[in-house]
């Protein structure tokens, strides 16, 4: 046995590889994108026959792994909280066929957000599709649920989602594993229509059948000591007791054990739905009152029978908004203990920090696109050529296009396409021409790009849209996409060209440019809005095409030069406004705006943005 | 042993993980059980990024107010963020190319706290060794040689560089390392 420090993700992997997973299948989101890259790690390390996908979306990828796990293999699919959005309409389905082999969804939550349109909880999910759902607490424990899920979908023939939250996703604990082994179940599809293909008549007998396998885990999980316990000594009565799972539960056992308060007994639950019913009551009965802890939501809270004993959220006892920190628990403890009259705990306060502080302006550090990074050249271009447009956008590093004033509007995976299509009818409607321009990443468009792109052509939208061609997905931690040809394994795949897709999508103006290439950039964007507001034209797409510098540095940027800024500068402050290179600054000492060379990728775009021509490359002459 | 809390701060791209590595590798071949957190995807892309880091009993990654021991800092504005992971008697080593950090206000509280703090412009270290990119080696040389660091050792995480670094950036990174070392050593 080996000790390796694992990534929470890479502790998932490995659970599931530990169970014999024989397929997984994901689309990247933090914080699960580092799942399928750890399987990818371990399976070349032990030599296994695992199949992977980096699918298009994450419906794709659950309905994918579904039909994998009803031949009897074992198969799971994983995504981020709002991927399971995507794939609600599969999973909801799949709640009521069943499975055969083990088949387990992994959505991981974002509380915080960190990285996500929402703070939503996939717990509530599970109680929506009526599946069961498991919570760790740390990398280690979502390791052992990885092994534990795929017995409960076995034995009762379900779905099971683990859901670990970004503390457990992209923690790092130290971990003992060993061998990992080929799962040798063969696939056998059973045909049987009437359950695989069921009808509404049937599926109302699935949906009884479902109900009964939810009882039947809910008897399990009131007993299924290995996730949902307590520490209560028996006979004892409690001031206060708490509730919780996932990494709350981590959090309150530190708290608890560093304070030796042996006098706040906790209840965790590991698997909160089914819920565990008689488990809460008895934990209750013994508490005056109870704090529920749980993150993001009140799945506890609302499936605790009788709440006049509880402190949560709905009480207003627990922030409602926001990751669920130690300060934050340690606070709403203390607070509870002191309604119950107990002695509180003794955390440090470390509140007059907060004043010191106050004299000093910290710096705002907003997320910013990377230095040379291909999509500040296309944005500054779009922003420059078309002022007036609204400029829908969409998931993805370029979203912080924002910074350069070139993003209106961001809703979810494939909206810059929907949405653009959208505003167009309501400002046509009323008879006025609004210039729009649709932005979205190349991996976005395969997500969810074609069908709103389809929806576009067939209704008459008009729009330009631009599809920001990076080669990559590049927010997620550089993934490849479809456009590239290159599997999630490194091994050689079909490459599918986005000319090809937009064409096909019923396009007939087309343009592929390098957005490097300011003046071409600009001409194929005028020549795009023109063919919008042409009365034969219709949707115009240019296709900015230019790779990820930090997935591919040396292709991107194969002579860097260093420019710099020169007395011409009136200190204007255009190019940190419209540009917004992290290393352009205002250097108090020369007394105008320089360019930090440690930052400085060598692109010298920004020697075409500005309006004095103050930026040169060093060697050359103006 | 006491859990024993480092947080590690800065700005996306200044190598905050690869230090936070080094540390956790550390301990891991001491033996000593570890646990941390780190920020990925959006929060990565230029924002301030920190990195928590417990080694012995902890169940959960990131570090409580009040609770670090340890507080290693690339950007001495961070080093200002972070100031409330501080402990009692904590130690604070930070990157300050303007040597201006802490102000006096800051310099009160550290009193009062016990605090020790140590700064060092590790930038220019690494920049005076050609790799101006490698100011986190740097830094975490010139930790390496300060008073009170155990369970951390020079020896011990010289060594560990050697094993986690790519081969073509062994012998560069051992050297910003030393070089940072010996910066602390003049002092």
């Amino acid at each position: 046995m080996k000790e390796e420090i694992f990534l929470g993700n890479g502790a998932i992997a490995l659970g599931l590889l530990e169970a014999g997973c024989q397929l997984i299948t994901s689309y990247p989101g933090t914080p699960s994108s580092e799942i399928l890259p750890e399987i990818i790690r371990l399976k070349k390390l032990q030599g296994l026959n695992t199949y992977v996908e980096w699918s298009t979306n994450e419906k794709v990828a659950l309905d994918n792994a579904f039909a994998a796990a009803i031949t009897g293999k074992r198969a799971c699919c994983c995504m981020k909280q709002v991927g399971l959005n995507v794939a609600a309409d599969s999973l909801m389905s799949a709640a009521y066929l069943g499975t055969k082999g083990g088949f387990v969804i992994i959505s991981a939550d974002d509380p915080g957000p960190h990285s996500s349109q929402t703070e939503q909880d996939t717990r509530f999910m599970a109680r929506i599709a009526k599946v069961p759902v498991l919570d760790p607490s740390d990398p280690g424990e979502a390791r052992e649920m990885a092994k534990l899920a795929f017995e409960i979908s076995e034995k009762f023939g379900i779905p099971v989602i683990l859901r670990p939250a970004i503390r457990v996703c992209h923690a790092r604990q130290s971990l003992k594993w060993g061998e990992l082994k080929n799962n040798e179940a063969k696939a056998l599809f059973e045909k049987n229509p009437q359950r695989w293909a069921a009808t509404p008549r049937f599926r109302l007998i699935l949906h009884r059948e479902l109900n009964q396998k939810l009882r039947d885990i809910a008897t399990l999980f009131e007993e299924l000591s290995s996730v949902n316990f307590h520490d209560m000594k028996e006979g004892s009565q409690y001031p206060l007791g708490i509730i919780c799972g996932g990494v709350p539960y981590a959090v309150v056992r530190d708290i608890l054990s560093e304070e030796r308060r042996d006098d706040i007994p906790v209840l965790k639950l590991g698997a909160p739905y089914p819920f565990p019913g008689a488990l809460a009551d008895q934990f209750m009965e013994r508490c005056r009152k109870v704090l529920v802890l749980e993150e993001t939501d009140t799945l506890i809270e609302y499936l605790l029978g009788n709440r006049v004993k509880v402190m949560g959220r709905l009480s207003g006892h627990v922030p409602q908004e926001g990751e669920l920190v130690p300060e934050a628990i340690a606070k709403t403890i203390n607070r509870a203990l002191q309604e119950c009259g107990t002695k509180p705990l003794d955390v440090p306060d470390t509140g007059d920090v907060g004043g010191l502080l106050k004299d000093i302006s910290l710096p705002v550090r907003k997320p910013t696109l990377c230095p040379g990074c291909p999509h500040r050249a296309s944005f500054f271009s779009i922003r420059k050529g078309r002022a007036k447009a609204i400029f829908t956008s969409d998931i993805g590093c370029y979203t912080l296009g924002l910074n350069l004033g070139s993003v209106d509007t961001c809703l979810d995976m494939g909206a810059a396409i929907t949405m653009a299509s959208g505003f167009y009818h309501a400002y046509k409607q009323d008879g006025v021409k609004q210039p729009i321009v649709a932005t979205i990443g190349d991996s976005t468009f395969f997500h969810s790009g074609t069908a709103g792109l389809l929806n576009a052509v067939y209704n008459g939208a008009r729009f330009v849209l631009v599809i920001l061609d990076n080669q990559i997905t590049a927010m997620t931690g550089m993934q490849p996409t479809p456009g590239l040809g290159i599997k999630a394994d490194g091994s050689k795949g079909v490459a599918i060209p986005l000319e090809r897709v937009v064409k096909g999508c019923g396009i007939e103006f087309l343009e592929v440019v390098d957005p490097y290439d300011l003046k071409a950039m600009s001409q194929a964007l005028k020549r795009a809005s023109a063919h919008t507001f042409d009365p034969a034209g219709g949707i115009a797409v240019v296709i900015a095409r230019h790779p990820c510098v930090i997935a591919y540095r040396k292709k991107s940027i194969p002579n860097p030069v260093k420019p710099l800024v020169t007395d011409d500068c009136v200190s204007c402050g255009f190019c940190m406004e419209r540009f917004e290179c992290p290393a352009l600054f205002r250097d108090e000492k020369v007394g105008h705006t320089m360019i930090n060379e440690v930052l400085c990728s060598g692109c010298a775009v920004c020697v075409g943005v500005c309006p004095k021509g103050a930026i040169v490359i060093a060697g050359e002459d103006k | 042993m006491n859990t024993v809390n480092i947080v590690l701060c800065g700005l996306g791209g200044q190598g905050i993980l690869f230090m936070t590595k080094i540390l956790a590798e550390y301990a891991l071949k001491k033996g000593i059980p570890v646990l941390g957190a780190e920020t990925h995807g959006m929060a990565q892309r230029g924002g301030s990024v920190v990195s928590h880091l417990r080694l012995g009993e902890a169940r959960s990654s990131l570090v409580p107010a009040g609770k670090a021991g340890f507080l290693i800092a690339l950007d001495p504005w961070e080093a200002y963020r972070g100031l409330s992971f501080l402990a009692e008697g904590a130690l604070l080593c930070v990157n300050s190319p303007d040597g201006d950090f802490p102000n006096d206000a800051v310099k009160t509280y550290m009193t009062t706290h016990g605090v020790k703090c140590f700064t060092a412009d590790a930038g220019k270290i690494a920049g005076r060794m050609g790799t101006p990119l490698s100011t986190n080696l740097a830094l975490l040389g010139f930790f390496s040689s300060l008073p009170d660091i155990s369970p951390f050792s020079h020896e011990g995480l010289g060594e560990t560089i050697g094993l986690v670094s790519p081969d073509r950036f062994r012998e560069v990174n051992l050297k910003v390392f030393e070089a940072g070392f010996e910066e602390g050593k003049r002092l």
